[in-house]
């Protein structure tokens, strides 16, 4: 039982990583990596997001949603229930900390249609996981993307002050950046 | 059908008290001045003084960041508006801000 949560762990983060392996929350992806902190200010806000987004959102399928038969609500509920927590989020960072407020701009909002959002909520159902399963894939799946995340952010800080050709300036240089990441990642598709 | 509509009224009842409740803990207090001085401009967001919008330069005038009216496309009688508005408002501080024309 552990041995399998340890793998699932693994997996979430590395392997099956949000953004380099599934191609999910590119925008943020690109979008928020100019700083390390606004990464990492991202990471957080994402990784609670999705923690207690799928917490509630697997409560409500199984609790209310099963028992009535009405399934096919999930996605306008689910939908529902992350624009609400997108909200609450964004009111605590304009309150706690305005700097980071202004640093994630609109990509603090669009979290609400991140798709690594509801994409793990929906998984949490679709993949038939029980509590535990659900509660490991829920902080793995948001964990690797907030490490990946910070990592290339890391690696877009460096570029800044590298010589890169004229035409690969700005994003180009970090779409290419991406891929070589995309391809190590992948490297560790062996481990588990 | 009539669980689905029951179902999404009270989410949407719970989800609103939930942010109501929550917007009264965490609300944050902004100068009133800020908002009147955006509401004068011409709200173009055009982005030619420089700030990302009406809003971020109406919040820089009042932060005395800027000395001078930046605000190019605004209207002649609006520019006396919200310089004599802010001439005769004092802020929070007890300060007014004076702007140049």
């Amino acid at each position: 039982m552990i041995r399998e949560l340890c793998t699932l762990l693994v997996t979430s983060v590395l392997i099956n990583n949000a953004i380099l392996n599934q191609f999910l929350g590119m925008c943020p992806f690109m979008g928020v990596s100019k700083k390390r902190n606004s990464a990492l200010g991202m990471g957080v806000a994402v990784v609670f997001v999705i923690v207690v987004a799928s917490i509630v959102t697997y409560a409500l399928y199984y609790l209310v949603l099963v028992p009535l038969h009405i399934e096919y609500m999930k996605l306008i509920t689910f939908i529902l229930v992350i624009a609400s927590l997108v909200q609450l989020c964004e009111m605590f960072i304009k309150k706690t900390s305005p700097s980071l407020y202004k640093s994630l701009g609109v990509y603090l909002p669009l979290i609400t249609t991140n798709c690594v959002v509801l994409n793990c909520c929906l998984a949490n159902i679709s993949n038939g996981y029980g509590i535990a399963q659900m509660l490991v894939y829920s902080i793995g799946t948001p964990l690797g993307f907030a490490l990946v995340l910070y990592i290339f952010s890391s690696i877009r800080e460096r570029l800044e002050t590298s010589e890169v050709p004229r035409s690969f300036l700005g994003n180009p240089i970090a779409l290419i950046v991406a891929a070589i990441m995309a391809m190590a990642f992948s490297g560790l598709a062996g481990i588990v | 059908m009539i669980y689905a509509i029951i179902v999404m009224l009270g989410l949407g009842a719970l989800l609103g008290v939930g942010l109501g409740i929550a917007d009264k803990f965490l609300k944050v207090e902004a100068d009133p001045r800020v908002e009147k001085v955006s509401a004068l401009l011409p709200n173009y967001n055009c982005g030619g003084c420089g700030y990302a919008g009406c809003s971020s330069l109406a919040q820089a005038m009042v932060d005395k960041e800027v000395s001078t009216f930046l605000c190019k496309p605004c209207k002649a009688d609006k520019k006396q508006e919200i310089i004599d508005y802010l001439a005769s408002t004092p802020g929070p501080d007890g300060t007014t801000v004076n702007i140049k024309g």
